[in-house]
């Protein structure tokens, strides 16, 4: 085509025929040139879109309706364990990421059975020497503690109000391979300090493995690296811990909510 | 193939100032994509099946609304700002602000370093697995599933892995077996003793994990460990039926206030 300018289309033409003040010709200056280059008015659009889809009249919820909120607003509190889960998650992933900045997954170090190896030596370093080391470390255990708590609380809500009906199931689901992998999250950070308890419940847990039929050598190698305990043990639990079971469990509980937010929450009936 | 005096797209007439290459050449317009009704119409097996679902669902849907009786409301809920937000942010602060004070006023104990040769008097995990240490430690039961002269038949360990596959495999299990719209437990008196059940059992479970401190004899912790969460489901069971009958007609007659039986 032709590459003639369309008079029509001549912005900075149309700023100057209006009576504008210094604010409006700064604004919408820096609006033409900005859009000029980002296209933005597409976004702008889709904006307004949204905010009128959200102010849209919508049809009364199921218990406005029928005036059935005198009976549930003191179970309200407890729709909030599924969040309060995800900020126990938060709270642990941020001393967490803390904790792991002085941690090493290590059992060298120790000269006789029962000494202190390097993961042992380093917790307590972090407990005397690190500045609020020792605070970060109980921030960290209480966190993982509530977190628990509020997924089991969690569980027991959406089962006593009926929530997991259809087409929540799926959810329901997700929801018993989150509780589990929250447990086992517990189970494997219990493991890193490497003191007596955290070896003999690694050794339970060794021993359920191998008790399993058909997978269960399979199973205490691929978790535990082995059939005794030692430095591959431990290594394993570490990755586990700060690695795979993060980046599994927030994908899930990110899909978790997603379903949620699909779905809706369920209504009181 | 047409003229070359074909306008230019922009409506000028100056042939040296074209830039557009002329009118198509010999390219036909291209009608070979199929348009979404073609699409339909020309799909075969799952693909049809789909579209067919699809058209059926959307058109459910669309009588589904048309029925409604829904009243239409003003505004969907509280507004984000300053409503929800204030209260979201209160909610987060009094929960994190209650976890620092537990964590300082209750620092977690740090025992000794790990020592594969001598076995602790007591070992226990964390609170949250004591259910699931419970499990374990089920092997006075083990013997009652002996068949062949006193051995037994599942080693001691594997009961317990068992057992946390049927507990896991019973939650799951539930939105299949328990179906229906009713939500309340009075609706439901049977589902909500379940319910019951299974919470206690977690709690004698527990109990049982932790047998060293109770100063009973280990049979009667064991059949306690499966009598009291019966015993507490059964209660909840009686209570719930009771309530029921007057719980249910206040609840219908709210609901035929609104909405008449035809
Ligand atoms: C890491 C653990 C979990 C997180 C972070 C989480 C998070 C959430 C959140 C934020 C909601 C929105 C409603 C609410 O807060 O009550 C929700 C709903 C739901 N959750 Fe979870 N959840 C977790 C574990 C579970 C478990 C263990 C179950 C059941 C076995 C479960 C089943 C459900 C179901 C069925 C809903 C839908 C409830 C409704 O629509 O009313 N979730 N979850």
């Amino acid at each position: 085509m032709s590459l003639k300018k369309n008079d029509e289309m001549d912005h900075n033409a149309w700023l100057k025929r209006q009576d504008l003040t210094v604010i409006e010709t700064a604004f919408l200056t820096t609006l033409i040139w900005v859009d000029k280059r980002l296209r933005i008015v597409d976004y702008l659009e889709l904006l307004e879109t949204m905010y009128y889809r959200a102010n849209l009249q919508m049809p009364k919820s199921h218990t406005e309706q029928y005036d059935l909120d005198n009976k549930f607003w003191y179970w309200y509190p407890l729709y909030s364990l599924g969040s309060l889960s995800i900020i126990a998650y938060l709270v642990a992933a941020v001393s967490g990421a803390m904790l792991g900045f002085y941690y090493s997954p290590s059992t060298a170090g120790a000269a006789a059975q029962g000494d202190p190896t390097a993961a042992y030596d380093s917790v307590v370093m972090i407990l005397q020497d690190v500045q609020f080391g020792f605070m970060l470390r109980s921030i960290h255990s209480w966190a993982a503690q509530f977190m628990v708590a509020a997924v089991f609380l969690h569980m027991l809500r959406v089962y006593f109000t009926g929530a997991y009906k259809e087409p929540r199931e799926v959810n329901w689901i997700l929801g018993v391979v989150l509780i589990g992998l929250t447990l086992f999250f517990g189970f494997s950070g219990y493991v890193l300090p490497w003191k007596q308890l955290s070896f003999w419940a690694a050794q339970i847990g060794v021993e359920m493995a191998l008790a399993t039929p058909i997978v269960g050598e399979w199973a205490a190698q691929l978790l535990f690296g082995g059939f005794t305990l030692g430095q591959a043990t431990l290594v394993r639990m570490y990755i586990l811990h700060v690695f795979v079971l993060p980046f599994v469990v927030t994908s899930l509980i990110a899909l978790h909510v997603g379903i949620v937010w699909v779905q809706g929450i369920a209504e009181p009936h | 193939m047409t003229d070359d005096n074909e306008p230019m797209t922009d409506g000028g007439t100056d042939e040296d100032a074209r830039t557009d290459g002329g009118p198509p050449a010999t390219v036909p317009p291209d009608d070979e994509t199929p348009t979404w009704s073609e699409r339909k119409e020309r799909s075969q097996g799952l693909a049809q099946l789909t579209y067919q679902y699809f058209e059926r669902s959307r058109r459910e849907d669309e009588d589904l609304r048309a029925e409604s009786t829904y009243v239409e409301r003003d505004v969907l809920g509280f507004p984000a700002w300053p409503h929800e937000t204030i209260r979201n942010l209160a909610i987060t602060s009094f929960f994190i602000g209650m976890l620092i004070f537990i964590a300082a006023l209750m620092p977690p104990h740090f025992g000794h370093p790990a020592n594969p040769g001598s076995t602790p008097a007591i070992i226990l995990p964390d609170w949250y697995l004591y259910w699931s240490f419970g499990l374990l430690k089920l092997n006075p039961l083990n013997p009652q599933l002996a068949v062949l002269d006193g051995n037994i038949l599942l080693g001691n360990e594997f009961l317990g892995i068992i057992a946390h596959g049927i507990v896991f495999g019973a939650i799951g299990l539930v939105p299949f077996l328990n179906k229906g719209s009713a939500r309340r437990p009075v609706e439901e008196p049977f589902w909500a003793g379940v319910g019951v059940t299974g919470v206690v059992l977690s709690l004698t479970l527990a109990a049982l994990a932790i047998q060293n401190f109770f100063p009973f004899e280990l049979d009667l912790l064991v059949t306690l460990t499966f009598l009291l969460p019966v015993l507490c489901g059964i209660i909840t069971y009686a209570v719930l039926k009771t309530m029921r009958e007057g719980y249910m007609y206040d609840l219908n007659r709210r609901y035929y206030m609104l909405r008449p039986p035809k």
